[in-house]
């Protein structure tokens, strides 16, 4: 007896000699930002191999969907720019389009990817950003015909635009979308428990071994984390920051998260935090749903937290005070946290 | 070599399968502990205070106030270790270099313990 | 040891005890010894008083062999001036758990089984005891494990050895009476 308890613990001890505990990391450019991209629980040679197909893919994207170097969207923007339609063949590229006017829609125009025109005015439509301040009467002449999503037509494959100020800008969409496009790419290859990366936006698939995956939060000020959390399976996480595509002039930053409705970089915050439980578009809505919520004035952004159904939030306003709703702050663990007494709960 | 023979006749089966085992576990252990990689910062720990995460790619030497008095840290190459220390027995110090993640050498009296982390244990990726 | 309360002159010790008085004086020896020599995590030892042990184990019974550990952790602290400090519950603790370890295991079939087994199953035992105690109290970091090997094969080694010298004793002594 035992001896049969002997051998069968000895069995044991032998099973719990697994290869497959190993995490494998793979890192790239593309998109104009750094891919990130963690397996875990796969042999070297798959994870390697689904990688590849993943950065393949984003590849691929960056072609299309590039706001300003050479794409098939940038082909678009010339097109309406100069009055003409434009036919795009591809049936993803047109649900893209569709989808980003209802989010647009869905977000009071906050996040507004048809205001590219301005954003390149203001000098952010380039690797190195051009630090210049456009004129205000620039800016306002800008703002009275505001080009929105919904002056895009779309009949059957052709688009067109009466506004020929509109100019697609999918920098606050395309992440979540290769995001999105990860998952499926994952999925379809059987890989269970991954973390995708894609300029700081995450998403995680599965789990770490017999733990989450965990994800710090950037502090706006610091190169360090403020903050970190377990990123539960299927889940993601987006940030918008003020400190991510700005640049400096006489003391005052003017970032990349344009506010559609003064023309002007919007400065009530310094970064915003989204999670989104597991969903077809959630890669896209980690991505796209932190803007309203940075750009918005700061007396409407829990009103639109509601509404856009954005349970876990967190705002680390532009006084360094922190706006966080109920359910993020019982899962959020602090690692660098200024003044408890700074936190505001919703 | 002649006490080899008592030996033998001494041993019987089932000593043979249990020392088998034993090295089988022992073969086991030490090659989860060989597998483990290089690391690459060093987690400073004093007795209820949040631990300090430096990198190994510098030389410096560090200065920790413990229970006792200060204890001195050196990073060079790569590895740590204590290179001075208050306290009577001195054990940390001959515990000599670490540089393998999960390597810890402490030092009880005055209250400070080093230890070799990859820097992922509070995270796996950072959200920005 | 309880000591009854009585007039000098009543108090009766059976040969049974003064068994134990000289098997536990052995192994208190050894102790202390053992005490002296180095150790990579202060206090954890080997165990050399096991061969006590394992002796009192096979000539007399386990009940007989508990009391001879107990004292033998007791007094040799004592002597030692260790007793509450860490070391003694390192001490303690090892000997329970190998003491624990032998009662599952000395039924094993001697047909299959020496002594030698019972060695390496104590020592097994008075390392994962005492490597239990320093984990919570000595050093409380999973980083304790890297040592784990080193003190199995000592454990083995001389589980072994003890087991062997404990064989040989017994093998010696039946030809000699008690005394």
């Amino acid at each position: 007896m035992i001896f049969r308890n002997l051998i069968f613990f000895l069995i044991i001890f032998l099973c719990g000699c697994g290869q497959k505990d190993r995490v494998y990391q793979y890192k790239d450019y593309i998109f104009g930002t750094i891919i990130d991209i963690k397996i875990y629980g796969e042999t070297e040679n798959k994870s390697k191999q689904i990688t590849n197909l993943i950065f393949d893919d984003f590849q691929r994207l960056h072609n299309y969907l590039h706001p300003w170097e050479k794409s098939l969207i940038s082909d678009m923007n010339h097109a309406i720019s100069t009055g003409k339609s434009f036919t795009i063949d591809d049936a993803e590229i047109i649900r893209v389009l569709k989808e980003n006017t209802e989010l647009s829609q869905k977000t009071d125009n906050f996040f507004n990817p048809a205001m590219g025109k301005l954003i390149a005015l203001w000098g952010f439509h380039e690797d190195n950003i051009k630090q210049s301040i456009p004129s205000s009467s620039v800016i306002k002449d800008f703002v009275t015909n505001m080009p929105l999503m919904e002056d895009l037509t779309i009949t059957n494959n052709t688009v067109s635009s009466k506004n020929k100020k509109f100019q697609l800008d999918l920098g606050g969409y395309a992440k979540g979308y290769a995001l999105d496009r990860a998952k499926i790419i994952l999925q379809n290859n059987n890989i269970k428990n991954a973390l995708v990366n894609i300029g700081g936006n995450i998403i995680a698939i599965g789990m770490r071994g017999d733990r989450n995956w965990i994800v710090g939060i950037q502090h706006p000020r610091k190169p360090s984390a403020i903050a970190s959390i377990n990123l539960l399976p299927g889940w993601s996480i987006g940030t918008s920051g003020d400190y991510q595509r700005y640049f400096m002039m006489n003391e005052k930053r003017y970032s990349h998260l344009i506010n559609p409705i003064s023309g002007f970089p919007s400065a009530n915050s310094q970064s915003t935090t989204i999670l989104i439980p597991p969903s077809k578009n959630s890669g896209v809505l980690s991505d796209v749903y932190s803007k309203p919520l940075f750009i918005a004035p700061t007396e409407m952004k829990i009103e639109i937290a509601k509404k856009l159904n954005i349970k876990y939030f967190m705002i680390i306003q532009n006084d360094e005070k922190i706006l966080i709703s109920n359910e993020m702050n019982k899962v959020i663990k602090w690692i660098d946290l200024k003044d408890e007494k700074g936190i505001t709960v919703y | 070599m002649k006490k080899v023979l008592p030996f033998i006749k001494t041993i019987k089966l089932g000593d043979v399968l249990i020392i088998f085992m034993l090295m089988g576990l022992i073969i086991f252990i030490i090659n989860k502990s060989w597998n483990t990689p290089i690391g690459q910062y060093l987690k400073i720990e004093k007795n209820n205070e949040p631990p300090k995460i430096i990198s190994l790619n510098q030389i410096k030497e560090e200065k920790i106030a413990g229970l006792l008095g200060d204890s001195n840290i050196s990073i060079v190459d790569g590895k740590a270790r204590f290179s001075k220390a208050p306290c009577t027995k001195k054990y940390c110090i001959h515990q000599g270099w670490i540089n393998k993640v999960n390597q810890t050498i402490v030092c009880l009296p005055n209250q400070i313990t080093i230890s070799i982390t990859d820097g992922s244990e509070s995270y796996d990726s950072v959200n920005y | 040891m309880v000591v009854r309360v009585m007039t000098p002159l009543t108090i009766k010790t059976t040969t049974e005890d003064h068994f134990i008085a000289k098997l536990a004086a052995i192994a208190i020896v050894l102790s202390i010894i053992e005490f002296f020599l180095p150790s990579p995590i202060p206090g954890v030892k080997p165990g050399i008083a096991n061969i006590i042990i394992l002796y009192t184990l096979v000539k007399f019974n386990l009940q007989t062999a508990v009391w001879v550990s107990l004292i033998r952790v007791f007094v040799s602290s004592i002597l030692v001036g260790s007793l509450m400090a860490p070391t003694f519950f390192l001490s303690l603790f090892g000997a329970i758990s190998s003491l624990i370890f032998l009662f599952i295991f000395q039924k094993l079939p001697k047909k299959y089984f020496s002594v030698i087994s019972l060695g390496i199953i104590a020592a097994f035992g008075h390392i994962l005891g005492q490597f239990f105690i320093a984990r919570i109290w000595i050093i409380p970091h999973d980083s304790i494990f890297n040592l784990l090997p080193l003190f199995l094969i000592s454990s083995l080694i001389f589980g072994v050895l003890s087991g062997f010298i404990t064989n040989t004793l017994l093998e010696h002594k039946t030809n000699r009476l008690p005394n």
